[in-house]
């Protein structure tokens, strides 16, 4: 899966997370991460961030995530939604959600 | 015997709530891809509720989703994400007859199928929200196997009757709960009262859990965490209903082992569904 | 029964009631109401607006909490309904400004400062890496030499003056860069105007012309709103906009000099050059500074060349005199232009 177009999805809020995604003029991955915990938890966001990225094939695309302490579930979830309003596809495989 | 006395609504957006709401111990979660969503929002909040339903946290807790109705471009997909989840129920809004159960039904074993989760292992519940649904609920409640529960939700219903909204909506609610209560007992499964709205006043929801127990539903639909404690203390039986309930069983216990056709305590007569309720008493009890 | 339906949006020429309770909740903040806002995200609880955030195009304005509402929640759901509202109307690059007092709530929003100017105002962007991803993309053009020169033209349309300007800059410099101002708010596209600029001076070698962006002269950079002292307003309008030049822009392309036209029309402008040589030579700033070149404008029979009066002789269909103003491809795009435009009956 490619990042066609920019995309959010997410909130500000507390528990929460701001993802946003774009098309990379690179072909690569970028992902940024700000988060208030990112001291503690840098590290296990990034990770969650690029399992999920990588059962969704993406291979390309400028992610930027404003973190407020969400649980990985909700990170999973995050990212899923703005890559999917990213691509652009109505169409879910829900076994590269899990 | 599951306990249903406490359906606590968690809006399917939002972060905070899918991260806590298990800490409250309601008896069952409904995490809502419905009205609690605004339509830009309802793919995102669909993933969510996918996740949380497969999270740690939520693996005691019995997990409800209500989603979009089917006629609409949401239901199908937030179907897919409730069965495929591993949601214990899904809860269908605005349920006007028997053949929208069925088709519910229907849909529930595909999706089991393809996703190869045991058939039949997702359940249904049938919110009533109109005069039509109130006027269906026997056969709603009938209408299939999966069927666990049926709600009634007072503030469409009054919207769709006309009614003015008094303050304890009892004289305008009357004939729905009583006739989504038959439909229950008569289905042998489960009623909800409706949710009470007011979350900063404790008396006039304590008012209506009051009648909601009289009148036998089994729980009630809440949206706030602290609605969860003051409904089951209410719930539970007093000392004097526990211990009359422990005279029925052990008079039970006696009778069959005594191996007696009839059982009697007080000189009266105990049918089976009077030792039934005497379980639940003490399941109640016990949960309080 | 969700928070979420509280807030809505009201568009400020619909709503009079509305925007009078928005006003009225500005003011208390301190806050004058700006004119350019599009749409406004307000929080109703209670029978009362307690909330409100304002988009003009792609900067947020006018953000306002009621003092008692003033926990975290409110503001972080009002912000995120701002990024969404602006998401939908396909900005997904947002500025805004701030009193340097504000900077760690707008921070909750995901904002990070550009340009502060101290005590007064500081400017924000909602990432942390747009500006550094834009400058190593200039970066990639860097030339080497010791004069490297750099125009930002808006060119509506592109005139012989212009290309005056660019030439003599030329002239003087081992490289130029030209910048074309990108926002969409004059009479001709970004897109018409660029590719004359691109006609305009495909004659020069050594010479780069970037396309315009939203840090070099747009309506993000043109802050102020929320300043009621008018003075103050005219001077940070300008500052932000050549801050941000001298101290991202210059360094990423080794630029130091830039050159103007002299300006005797317009006031906005002429206050803006002076502003520039304040600004680009003379404040401190860890970046270098820029040397300001102001170029006396190219004439046709004693009068300055402008854009503005080709646009006026358009508007008359006088083409004749136009001929005399623009080069070639700016006349032929003219006179295939000219249907659409509004004809005076002077």
């Amino acid at each position: 899966m490619k990042v066609l177009k920019e995309a959010i999805a997410g909130t500000l809020e507390s528990s929460d997370l701001l993802v946003k995604v774009a098309p990379s003029e690179k072909e690569t991955l970028d992902i940024v991460i700000k988060s208030e915990v990112i001291k503690q938890f840098g590290k296990q966001i990034r990770r969650v961030v690029t399992e999920t990225l990588g059962k969704l094939s993406v291979s390309a695309g400028s992610i930027v995530i404003e973190d407020k302490g969400a649980l990985d579930c909700v990170i999973q979830a995050r990212v899923q939604a703005a890559v999917l309003r990213g691509c652009g596809s109505e169409d879910i495989d829900w076994r590269r959600l899990s | 015997m599951k306990l249903r006395r406490s359906m606590l609504f968690v809006p399917g957006d939002n972060a905070a709530m899918l991260s806590t709401s298990f800490v409250f111990k309601p008896d069952s979660i409904m995490f809502d891809l419905e009205d609690a969503v605004s339509p830009r929002e309802k793919d995102s909040a669909r993933l969510m509720v996918f996740q949380a339903l497969r999270h740690p946290a939520y693996c005691e807790i019995e997990k409800v989703v209500r989603v979009n109705e089917l006629n609409t471009e949401f239901g199908a997909k937030d179907l897919e994400a409730a069965v495929r989840g591993g949601a214990d129920i899904v809860r269908l809004p605005k349920t006007e007859s028997a053949e929208e159960i069925r088709a519910l039904d229907g849909r529930v074993a595909t999706i089991e199928q393809e996703c190869g989760r045991p058939s039949g292992d997702t359940k249904i519940m049938a919110a009533v929200e109109s005069a039509s649904g109130v006027v269906n609920a026997v056969s709603i409640a009938t209408a299939s196997p999966r069927m666990v529960a049926i709600a009634l939700a007072g503030f469409d219903y009054l919207v769709d009757m006309h009614a003015k909204r008094s303050d304890g909506w009892e004289p305008e609610l009357f004939y729905a709960r009583a006739a989504v209560l038959h439909a229950a007992r008569a289905a042998h499964i489960d009623a909800f009262d409706v949710a009470y709205g007011n979350v900063t006043d404790d008396e006039g929801f304590l008012r209506e859990v009051g009648i909601a127990k009289q009148l036998g539903f089994n729980g009630k639909s809440l949206i706030h965490p602290k609605q969860i404690e003051l409904l089951h203390k209410a719930y539970a039986p007093t000392d004097a209903e526990v211990n009359h309930a422990r005279r029925v069983i052990a008079a039970a216990e006696e009778a069959r082992r005594k191996g007696l056709g009839v059982i009697s305590l007080d000189g009266k007569m105990i049918d089976p569904p009077v030792i039934e309720e005497a379980h639940m008493t003490l399941e109640l009890a016990q949960a309080a | 029964m969700s928070a979420t339906r509280d807030f809505y949006i009201i568009q400020p020429k619909d709503s009079p009631p509305e925007m009078a309770e928005v006003r009225k909740l500005l003011t208390t903040n301190d806050l004058e109401l700006d004119d350019e806002i599009e749409q406004f995200v307000v929080c109703r609880r209670e029978g009362r607006i307690v909330a409100c955030a304002g988009l003009d195009h792609y900067t947020i304005k006018c953000v306002a909490v009621s003092e008692d509402r003033r926990g975290e929640s409110l503001s972080l759901q009002l912000g995120s309904e701002v990024v969404k509202l602006a998401a939908e109307r396909g900005q997904y690059h947002l500025f805004l400004y701030s009193a340097p007092r504000n900077l760690p709530f707008f921070r909750g929003w995901g904002f990070y400062p550009l340009i502060e100017v101290p005590r007064l105002v500081v400017m924000m962007e909602n990432s942390p890496v747009a500006i550094k991803i834009y400058c190593d993309r200039l970066r990639k053009q860097r030339r080497q030499g010791r004069q490297i020169g750099a125009i930002v033209l808006n060119a509506n349309p592109f005139t012989l003056g212009h290309r005056y300007l660019v030439e003599q800059a030329a002239a003087a410099c081992d490289w130029l860069h030209v910048f074309v101002v990108k926002e969409d708010a004059s009479l001709f596209s970004y897109d018409a105007r660029f590719a004359l600029v691109a006609a305009g001076v495909e004659h020069i070698g050594h010479l780069t012309l970037h396309a315009g962006s939203d840090y070099i002269i747009s309506r993000a950079t043109f802050p102020g709103y929320f300043l009621k002292e008018k003075t103050i307003i005219d001077h940070s309008w300008a500052a932000i906009d050549l801050l941000l030049f001298r101290q991202y822009i210059a360094p990423a392309l080794g630029i130091t000099h830039r050159y103007v036209g002299t300006e005797p029309f317009d006031p906005v402008t002429n206050h803006y050059n002076a502003d520039m040589k304040h600004l680009l030579q003379q404040t401190p700033s860890a970046a270098p500074p820029i040397t300001v070149l102001e170029v006396p404008r190219a004439s046709i029979n004693g009068t300055p060349i402008s854009a503005t009066e080709v646009r006026r002789l358009l508007t008359r269909r006088d083409f004749t005199r136009i001929k005399q103003l623009v080069p070639d491809a700016t006349f032929q795009f003219l006179e295939n232009e000219c249907p659409r435009v509004p004809q005076t009956a002077e």
